[in-house]
């Protein structure tokens, strides 16, 4: 076995070139394999990191409204009692926000734009905090009694506002008539892809106002985990919990609040009930993102694999020609079939085993060197990648797997060409010409 | 003396295209153990047929092929590799030594293959076999370092180094220049003359004969004339040659 490795690798080294393009090839195809990976893993990361502070706890308790029972509001009465009863029942959170949910136009003397309004108190909003990059104003200005407005940089661009002007909401309200409210605007935010498009946060009394709602309510409860992989457990625990200090609920349904109006409306019943979810339920939608990401990559990687695995599968039939003779020579004095198919086999394992680590290595410092390098991104990849920058992030599970797939797959297209060596009859392979 | 090969009633055919070439017809023949025969015949009279034959690495298409009393038709393609492997040695007329491996590991390679034997013992028949074909100054040179004549005796210690019964060897001075040839075929004799391996060689070369205890003629695939069975190694002298080469002549440099 050593000699075969020896003479494998000797083989290698002999046929440079033809050893140097494939090993490009593989070292190519394995560092975009790990780059591609990685950039999905920095909007996966970016994606959840973003989503957990703008959309949703990860955990949610929410709820609908219904006083007839044709419409729904996603509003949570009886706040007070509620928050309680969350924060008795998940003693272990990390932190427990509410806010307010609402839905409206925001009118300028220029434009209208359109869509969700999220009331927030700033003062508790870590999470937040966190993701939001303010660009004008302060974020504290959602904080108080102040009826103002946070709007994501295209919105502002848009309206042709600035921080310290006043814009107009209007909204539906329940009855079907429609309310309108001045408010400041206190903040202007860097866009955040996909999610600023279509959303902006007020502070909670310009919903109380505009829906002019009891201070007894907000929208939903969300409930932030030092873990948020334990999630689904505390989801199933406060569903539990909640029926037992009845409270009603919805059916447990994964999917974005936002969803559910729909289907709300068309049940028949009246008044309060709540509905817990998950970070999986709500970002359930826009998971789509990765989704599409993921399936052009592998599609991307799966085609380079093929190309890759024919060239391995071509050199090896080269490989197998030139040496016709030397495998019959080798069969003549005595080396058994098994033998003959390692010996090949083991070339391109030495090869592709070596260029693939050689391209991890290089994808995984090529990563690091563009997160450091904070490459910015083009406005149509932002929405995509939910940043402005791009950032990969290097999963090490991701590397040990190309290493070991890389290698396993390309051996396998030198399979058959290595086995028909085996398989030559030695008189045949000894008379072949060359 | 008992009888190594035993070729009864064997016929070659190869097809080739809708004709078939008929390479051997009928042949019959033994050869003993110890023996140190050539065939001999013009170009395509069937002498690397017959050897292959011999050799386990082809098949009849009819008769009986036996060596050293196993009947090769008898044995799967594994005994086949087995018997190559144990009781054989093959001497190639181009050499066909492995490109990247040195003298030293080329001949050592039939013992890894058979993997009997440790690093050490490995070491000492190695060394002793490349003195003794001329080469323990060349343990590490590759074979496109080296002289045709000494490629060839790189294939003979490769070809000795499992002490086979029977070595092989299909026209191994054909690439050689006289001198260096009849160097080969002295190293061979020596060897069959000390450690009583059959040797069993074909030729075109007159001169290469006349090594040999006993000459099979071949012509258009059958045997012409089988010769005599020389009782120990007396039929042909080699004074022509060993004077080219010097007292040692399978020592000689090239
Ligand atoms: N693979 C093959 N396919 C078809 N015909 C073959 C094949 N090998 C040999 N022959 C034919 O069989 C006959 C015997 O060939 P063989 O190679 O045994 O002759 P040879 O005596 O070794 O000749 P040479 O002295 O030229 O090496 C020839 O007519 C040859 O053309
Ligand atoms: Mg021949």
């Amino acid at each position: 076995m050593g000699r075969l490795l020896l003479i494998a690798a000797r083989n290698l080294m002999q046929n440079r070139r033809r050893t140097a393009l494939l090993s490009a090839a593989i070292v190519a195809v394995t560092m975009l394999l790990v780059l591609l990976g990685s950039l999905g893993n920095g909007i996966q990361a970016t994606l959840l990191e973003a989503g957990t502070a703008m959309l949703t706890g990860h955990v949610n308790v929410g709820g609908f409204y219904k006083i007839t029972s044709g419409m729904g509001s996603p509003i949570l009465v009886e706040a007070e009692r509620t928050l309680k009863d969350v924060r008795e029942l998940v003693p272990e959170s990390a932190q427990i926000v509410d806010r307010r949910r609402g839905f409206g136009k925001i009118v300028s003397e220029s434009d209208t734009v359109q869509g969700a309004l999220t009331g927030i108190d700033a003062t508790n909003e870590d999470a937040l905090r966190g993701v939001l990059r303010i660009v004008e104003g302060s974020l504290d200005s959602l904080g108080g009694e102040d009826l103002s407005i946070l709007l994501f940089q295209k919105q502002a661009e848009r309206l042709k506002v600035s921080v310290g002007d006043d814009v107009t909401l209007s909204s539906q309200v329940v009855r079907g008539q429609t309310n309108a409210l001045k408010v400041r605007v206190g903040a202007i935010a860097k866009d955040m892809g996909l999610i600023s498009i279509m959303s902006s946060y007020v502070s909670k009394n310009v919903l109380r106002d505009l829906y002019q709602l009891d201070p007894d309510t907000t929208g939903v409860i969300m409930v932030y985990l030092d873990d948020p992989d334990q999630a689904a457990t505390v989801k199933a625990k406060l569903r539990e919990g909640l029926l037992q200090r009845n409270h009603r609920l919805m059916e447990d349904e994964p999917d974005a609040f936002y969803h559910k109006f729909q289907q709300v409306a068309g049940e028949d019943w009246t008044g309060m009930k709540l509905d817990v979810t998950t970070w999986e339920d709500e970002l359930a939608n826009v998971q789509w993102t990765m989704k599409t990401f993921d399936t052009i990559t592998s599609l991307l990687i799966g085609v380079l694999l093929v190309i890759v695995i024919i060239g391995v599968m071509n050199t090896m039939w080269i490989t197998v020609r030139d040496r016709t003779r030397e495998i019959g020579t080798l069969r003549a004095i005595g080396m058994g079939r098994l033998r003959v198919l390692v010996m090949f086999l083991l070339e391109t394992v030495i090869l592709s085993t070596v260029s693939a680590l050689l391209g991890v290595s290089l994808g995984a410092a090529i990563a690091g060197l563009l997160n450091w390098l904070q490459i910015p991104v083009s406005p149509g990849f932002q929405i995509f990648l939910m940043s402005d920058t791009l950032r990969l992030v290097v999963a090490p599970y991701s590397l040990v797997m190309a290493v070991v797939v890389v290698p396993l797959l390309t051996t396998f297209g030198a399979l058959f060409p290595a086995s028909r060596a085996a398989r030559l009859k030695p008189v045949t392979a000894m008379q072949h010409a060359g | 003396m008992s009888d190594v090969v035993v070729l009864s009633n064997v016929s070659k055919e190869y097809p080739l295209g809708k004709l078939v070439v008929p390479a051997l017809k009928e042949v019959s023949l033994s050869i003993g153990a110890g023996e140190f025969v050539s065939i001999a015949g013009p170009s395509g009279s069937g002498k690397t047929t017959l050897l292959n034959l011999v050799g386990c690495v082809d098949t009849p298409t009819s008769g009986a092929v036996i060596v050293d009393g196993l009947d090769t038709a008898r044995l799967s393609e594994r005994d086949l590799t087995r018997l190559r492997l144990e009781k054989l040695g093959f001497i190639f007329q181009s050499f066909n030594l492995i490109a990247v491996l040195d003298t030293f590991q080329n001949v050592e390679f039939p013992l890894l293959l058979q993997g009997k034997q440790s690093r050490k013992e490995r070491r000492e028949v190695v060394s002793e076999l490349l003195e003794r074909v001329g080469l323990d100054k060349h343990h590490h040179h590759r074979p496109n370092e080296l002289s045709g004549g000494q490629r060839q005796r790189v294939a003979i210690a490769r070809a000795l180094v499992t002490r086979p019964r029977i070595v092989l060897a299909d026209e191994p001075t054909a690439n050689l220049d006289t001198g260096t040839g009849g160097a080969i075929i002295d190293l061979m004799k020596s060897i069959n003359e000390t450690q009583g391996t059959t040797f069993i060689f074909s030729t075109h070369d007159a001169r290469v004969m006349k090594h040999a205890d006993r000459v099979i003629r071949l012509e258009d695939g059958r045997i012409v004339s089988s010769g005599d069975i020389a009782p120990n190694g007396a039929a042909g002298s080699r004074p022509e040659l060993s004077v080219q080469e010097g007292p040692a002549p399978y020592l000689a440099g090239e």
